[in-house]
């Protein structure tokens, strides 16, 4: 997890010119892409990334909840993080993924457009997101790490997570009886 | 007592005309099974008869407003149910009730010039009241004793690898932690999936092979699977099985407290303890029936100034009771409290926009609404409406297990919920059924019966879809509108549910026969989906959700058009 | 409240000739009184009569009891517009709730006093006048 004294770490570094730093700590990432942007998950909390097998409906599930599937005979929400991060929809691709991840106890998959390979990221090149990152969603992001040209959006996963259960889809039947 | 201002002062003669040979009848009955046991036979066959002419006499007593008949006919009942359950009473109980029935016909008798002074009875009554209470006491030490040695032994036991030595000196029985039962139910259950799994390649392999010998073999081989597979499942499920006593056991002391910190004085009586239900069933049973119990004392049941007020004992009494029924378990919560005012729910039902479609709806739909979400909860400021704290909440969590609860009640005179569960958990016997290219299975014990369905026998009353269903006008609703789609006109079948209130119509696009399906409990990161009970995973490895048929039965909506018009 | 035709199926002469007492003293004098004294009788009589306002059930009787009778009528779908009363003695709350999952519309238990039936037959007119006004 990323927690506040290394994004207060992240920040000072951010503003002092790179000095050489002895015993930099690394972090391990699991890279996914949405649209033509890179996120980011620490891979303590991925459990296994794999192939999207036939995600069924659940009726009045909360919002940004896609759908279950069978792993291996256990049930696995799969949460559309498209939406919850203020994406539209997307139709699931040949390089669709689902990253499962564990977080407080619980175990869902992530619907991703692709995923990368692993990055290490020293921590000194993580830092708190930038103004444009601020969209929709954004409560989510906890900070950016900047790998060359590429910049990667570090995702809160509990906080991914909490608000899918306590939304409730807009489209229940009680609201949509209503005339 | 029976004055000439009583509506059926006139019929004082008719009830002697109906009523006497009844009492002689039993006066005849008691003796004969007196002399039985004199000569050591049961005289089983003697019981039933006699139960049925106490009850009816009981009956006309009351209607007659004959209290002191009443009172010696149910008191003569009580005593007949000693007697049947208890040998050991006969001795001294028996001539009692001799006594007891020959006194009944006696007052029936002399009712021809008038009802019986006030009390006729009384001496007999304290008579069967103190044998009663002794018979009661010898019971509860009878059970003690019972219970006792087998304790000793368990304190001797380790706890941790414990067994019990049988008469050959092999172990009879052995402790297992639950969980390893738990995981063994789970590895069934995947065992179940991969069958159902084969199942479906085989169909296919037929279907695009055409038979073979090499499919005939496969074919009795799978045939083997199954059977083995139907006799793993039960004695499984026997294994988990565990007595609802368990559970019972502590509501005693609930009971106690509650009613001590409300100031009223109640009994809680248990019945059927024995009854044995899956563990899972029993762990989760705990939280809805505190809810019910709490409800009962704390709304229910009045203040005992109040209950002396209205002619009741000032000890109100909660009744547990299990039985078995099939694959089922029948548990009862009964109070004899004020009972649920029907226009009181009424009321509130029509504040929520919840009101039924009919104008007079039955008891039974009135009382059903009790369990709508919003509903139960608000009414907990009103004076009337009795209970309802969470009602929702105690439905929703039996549906979780595949029960359901429905509950009646009069006013003045008490309310009983009534549970059904299932006994096992695994494995739920399924219609399903297709909406939208989704498919769902329905728990079959809900499923009345599926009809193909023309548009032109569906029609709206209001925004309401209906349908006639022998004989009987049904509120239709769309399969897809239910589960959160949109309705489509091209739905051809409808299932029948059945529902404690009335029966529903629900639209699918097509029906994919029963299955045995293995229940899978849903991730609470997809909240509580109302219309969902739980998950299961088919034969082609797809996960299907279970709908909750209570919830889409019960009308858990404002029902929806069936298409538009 | 408008006189109609009643059916009551009872094994006690008593109780027939406390309805039949109860009718003739209300506003409902006039209406017709059918007696059956067990459930088969009962049920024939039932199914020959679709006008019915009302049908009063007694729950216990020797030849088909009201339950009996009620999942008979179930599964046959017998007359689902006529409303049947079940009557009980000591409410089993049990028995009630089957009995109205059974299909029975409500129920009476016994003693009642003559208004608390004549209430019913009031609840029970309001909604045969109801359905009729919209067929």
């Amino acid at each position: 997890m990323v927690s506040d004294s290394i994004l207060d770490f992240a920040a000072q570094l951010s503003q002092a010119p790179a000095a050489p730093v002895i015993e930099e700590r690394e972090l391990h990432l699991v890279v996914f892409r949405l649209d033509r942007e890179e996120y980011a998950v620490p891979i303590e909390l991925v459990r296994e990334v794999v192939r999207v097998a036939d995600v069924t409906r659940v009726p009045h599930a909360p919002a940004h909840i896609r759908g279950v599937m069978n792993l291996r005979g256990r049930i696995l929400p799969i949460v559309e993080i498209r939406t919850r991060l203020g994406l539209s929809r997307a139709d699931v691709t040949p390089t669709s993924r689902v990253v499962v991840v564990e977080v407080a106890g619980r175990t869902v998959g992530l619907l991703v457009d692709a995923v990368g390979q692993v990055a290490r990221v020293s921590e000194r090149l993580i830092a708190a997101p930038p103004e444009e990152v601020r969209t929709a969603g954004a409560e989510a992001v906890t900070a950016v790490a900047r790998v060359g040209t590429r910049l990667l959006v570090l995702l809160d996963l509990e906080r991914v997570l909490a608000s899918t259960t306590s939304n409730v889809n807009s489209t229940a039947p009680s609201a949509a009886s209503q005339p | 007592m029976t004055g000439p201002e009583h509506p059926f002062a006139a019929l004082l003669a008719e009830y002697v005309a109906e009523c006497l040979p009844l009492a002689e009848e039993v006066v005849e009955g008691a003796l004969a099974l007196e002399r039985a046991w004199q000569e050591g036979q049961s005289a089983d066959e003697l019981f039933g008869p006699l139960k049925g002419t106490l009850h009816t006499i009981k009956g006309n007593s009351a209607m007659m407003g004959l209290a002191g008949l009443q009172n010696l006919a149910h008191r003569l009942e009580d005593l007949w149910g000693v007697l049947a359950a208890d040998p050991a009473s006969r001795d001294a109980g028996a001539p009692l009730f001799v006594r007891g029935t020959g006194l009944l016909a006696d007052l029936v008798r002399g009712t021809a010039s008038g009802p019986p002074p006030e009390g006729a009875a009384a001496d007999y009554l304290e008579e069967v009241e103190a044998f009663l209470a002794s018979e009661r006491g010898a019971r509860e030490a009878a059970r003690e004793e019972r219970r006792s040695p087998d304790r000793r032994t368990s304190d001797r036991r380790n706890p941790k690898a414990g067994g019990e030595v049988g008469a050959d000196g092999a172990v009879a029985t052995i402790r297992v932690d639950s969980r390893r039962l738990d995981a063994l139910l789970e590895s069934f259950g995947e065992a179940m999936i991969a069958h159902a799994g084969l199942g479906e390649a085989m169909r296919q392999l037929n279907r695009r092979r055409g038979t073979t010998g090499e499919l005939t073999q496969l074919e009795r081989a799978m045939l083997g699977l199954d059977r083995t597979l139907k006799r793993l499942e039960s004695a499984l499920m026997e294994t988990r099985l565990l007595p609802i006593s368990t559970v019972f056991s502590r509501f005693t002391r609930l009971v106690r407290d509650v009613a001590h910190s409300e100031g009223k004085r109640v009994r809680l009586e248990v019945a059927g303890g024995e009854t044995r239900l899956d563990k899972t069933v029993i762990d989760r049973l705990g939280e809805p029936l505190v809810h019910l119990i709490t409800n009962a004392v704390t709304h229910g049941i009045e203040p005992p100034e109040e209950r002396e007020s209205r002619g009741k004992p000032a000890e109100a009494v909660i009744t547990l009771r299990a039985v078995q029924r099939s694959d089922r378990v029948i548990l009862t919560v009964t109070d004899d409290g004020r009972g649920l005012d029907p226009e009181a729910i009424l009321r509130k039902a029509r504040a929520l926009g919840q009101a039924p479609a009919v104008e007079a709806p039955s008891l039974a739909e009135i009382f059903a609404l009790a369990f709508l979400p919003g509903l139960s909860t608000a009414q907990r400021v009103s004076q009337h409406s009795g209970r309802g704290v969470g009602l929702d909440v105690v439905a929703s969590s039996i549906r979780a297990l595949s029960g359901n609860v429905s509950v009646g009640s009069e006013p003045g005179r008490g309310t009983t919920f009534l549970l059904r569960l299932p006994l096992t958990v695994a494995v739920l016997r399924s219609l399903l059924v297709e909406v939208d290219t989704e498919r769902y299975a329905l728990p079959l014990v809900d499923v009345a019966e599926t009809v193909r369905v023309l548009p032109e026998t569906l029609y709206q009353v209001a925004r309401q879809g209906m349908m006639t269903w022998r004989g009987e006008v049904i509120p239709v609703m769309d399969g897809g509108l239910l589960l959160g789609g949109g309705a489509a006109e091209s739905r051809r079948y409808c299932v029948v549910l059945r529902s404690a209130a009335r029966h529903r119509g629900v639209m699918v696009d097509s029906l994919l026969g029963h299955h045995e399906v293995v229940v899978k409990a849903l991730d609470p990161s997809l909240g509580r989906p109302p219309a969902v009970a739980a998950a299961t995973i088919l034969g082609d490895g797809r996960v299907a959700c279970i709908l909750d048929t209570g919830r889409l039965a019960d009308g858990w909506v404002e029902p929806v058009a069936a298409a538009a018009p | 409240m408008n006189p109609g035709t009643f059916l009551v199926i009872d094994d006690s002469k008593l109780h027939h000739q406390m309805y039949h007492l109860i009718f003739s003293r209300s506003e409902l004098t006039g209406s017709r009184l059918l007696h059956a004294y067990d459930g088969r009788e009962g049920y024939e009589l039932f199914m020959a009569h679709p006008e019915l306002t009302l049908v009063f059930l007694d729950l216990n009787m020797p030849v088909m009891n009201g339950l009996e009778f009620l999942h008979r009528r179930q599964a046959e779908g017998m007359h689902p517009q006529v409303p049947v009363v079940l009557v009980t003695t000591e409410s089993t709350a049990e028995d009630e709730a089957r009995g109205l999952e059974a299909g029975a519309w409500g129920y009476l238990c016994k003693p009642f006093a003559p208004e608390q039936l004549l209430a019913l037959v009031g609840r029970a007119s309001s909604r045969l006048s109801q359905r009729i006004a919209h067929p």
